[in-house]
């Protein structure tokens, strides 16, 4: 999902400019790229790149180029590089522009994002969340050969929101502000998205094979102990959060009784119905009888 | 939210799923479950009302069969990852309603009721196959094949509600009208939500 705001045609040429000044790279980046910087609104290649897939945060990824990569991994390559100066200048376009500095890339290509460091955090979210899938892929894979034992429901689940959740934990700092950014509403689709994915693949690789109803409820559930758990990490100074995992803990036992507790109330009520339809019959023969008689 | 694990079981049933045109198979299984998952309840209330008359064998017999086909289907959604439409707990009560509802009107009600919904959901099926035809065949072979079955099943089904006088129903031809135009709302709405 491209961000809104800052016009493609604008992004474009700034990344062709970029792909001439990587290309020509040798000497150091001082004057060349200003220049070309200046002089590209005349200067400007007048064959673009191909168009590849829109930078898209649900974990597609972008094509293989002959021998030259497209602009969906250069991005991609950039906002991994910045990934390493969020703890210094938080989720912002320095974090950007120190990350493009370590590729040998002008700072320019900063102006290729959207300025509130949207994209810097959809990108990270997207890399958890694949990191998280290829987690539980291997579990699973352990599982099917043997090597491991299944999980329990609650177990399999604690220990899936705890894997995604420690990978915040270099980031600790300044996730409160990626959090506000999230929420933006030019945001809420891509990260509304990307949570409901990452959700979905818990509970596939939990087992989930429901295809009524639940299937709304158990991820809505799920997606809540994931979100109440995130906001209280934010705030907690336990020493290696062990009062996060002890919430965790809680809320996903909470999670289970509430399912039994479900399952209690249908059976009751199940059985209060057919009481209730015995004594009709019941009543009814009683009737027939008399009135026979 | 599954308990204790009863209703879990490892997930061993995987197609590949790169390759599939996503949007296009998950309209068409969401659509297709939701589609018999109301069948199923239409049978549901047509045998409340009429299982114990002389066409509750008949009705019990493509009510079985509609059984099979949503467990088949209730697979495949596993399978591709498909998330079931919201709007089941609705057409469990109005499959039920429409079922229960034809049947009051008499065996032949009931029939016309049958009729009605087969011939819109053969079509549907039928316009499915084209798609996956046009798509691609071969990568989706087993889908088509087993779409093809089911169209076959519910042909047979609307062939079953004619020999039973459908047509002899009370205002069959409003009824049909009512009840096609119903169906086409609930494909409508079970594609997209």
């Amino acid at each position: 999902v491209r961000c809104q705001f800052s016009p493609p045609q604008r992004a474009l040429q700034a990344s062709a400019v970029l792909r001439r000044v990587s290309d020509e790279h040798k000497e150091p980046l001082a004057s060349s790229p200003q220049q070309q910087f200046d002089s590209h609104p005349t200067d400007h290649q007048p064959e673009q790149e191909p168009q590849g897939p829109r930078p898209s945060y649900t974990g597609q990824g972008g094509q293989e180029s002959e021998d030259y990569e497209s602009e969906e991994q250069l991005q991609h390559r950039i906002l991994t590089a910045a990934l390493e100066f969020v703890p210094e200048h938080g989720w912002t376009a320095e974090a950007i522009a120190e990350g493009a500095k370590t590729l040998g890339l002008s700072v320019a290509a900063a102006g290729m994002f959207h300025s509130d460091g949207s994209e810097l955090i959809l990108h990270f979210v997207s890399q958890c969340n694949t990191k998280l899938s290829e987690l539980l892929e291997q579990e699973q894979k352990q599982v099917q050969l043997g090597e491991a034992e299944k999980k329990p429901t609650d177990q399999f689940l604690r220990d899936a929101v705890e894997a995604r959740l420690r990978m915040l934990i270099p980031y600790i700092e300044k996730w409160p502000q990626a959090l506000s950014i999230l929420l933006l509403p030019h945001n809420i689709p891509s990260s509304l998205n990307l949570l409901t994915s990452m959700i979905d693949d818990i509970w596939h690789y939990a087992g989930d094979q429901s295809t009524d109803f639940n299937w709304y409820t158990c991820r809505a559930v799920l997606t809540g102990i994931y979100n109440t758990t995130e906001l209280v990490m934010m705030q907690d100074s336990s020493p290696d959060f062990e009062e996060t995992w002890r919430f965790l803990e809680n809320r996903v036992a909470d999670a289970m009784n509430m399912g039994n507790t479900a399952n209690q109330v249908q059976s009751t009520g199940e059985a209060v119905v057919q009481g209730l339809m015995g004594a009709a019959v019941t009543v009814s023969n009683a009737e027939t009888s008399r009135t026979v008689r | 939210v599954p308990t204790g694990g009863a209703s879990l079981r490892p997930c061993s049933t995987r197609v590949t799923l790169e390759g599939v045109n996503r949007p296009v198979i998950d309209r068409i299984i969401r659509v297709d479950h939701a589609g018999e998952y109301g069948a199923n309840r239409i049978y549901a209330g047509q045998m409340a009302v009429l299982g114990r008359s002389s066409v509750g064998p008949l009705i019990q017999q493509m009510w079985d069969q509609e059984k099979d086909h949503l467990k088949k289907f209730n697979e495949l959604m596993v399978a591709y990852r498909v998330r079931p439409t919201v709007l089941l707990p609705f057409w469990n009560v109005a499959g039920f309603v429409l079922g229960a509802g034809s049947a009051l009107l008499g065996k032949k009600g009931a029939m016309a009721c049958t009729v009605a919904v087969e011939e819109s959901i053969s079509d549907h099926y039928n316009s499915q196959i084209r798609t996956l035809m046009e798509e691609d065949p071969e990568k989706y072979k087993e889908l088509l094949q087993i779409i093809k079955q089911f169209r076959d099943d519910e042909r047979e089904h609307h062939d079953i509600g004619l020999e039973h006088d459908a047509e002899a129903a009370p205002a069959y031809s409003v009824l049909k009208t009512a009840i096609q135009l119903g169906c086409k709302a609930a494909i409508f709405l079970s594609e997209r939500i």
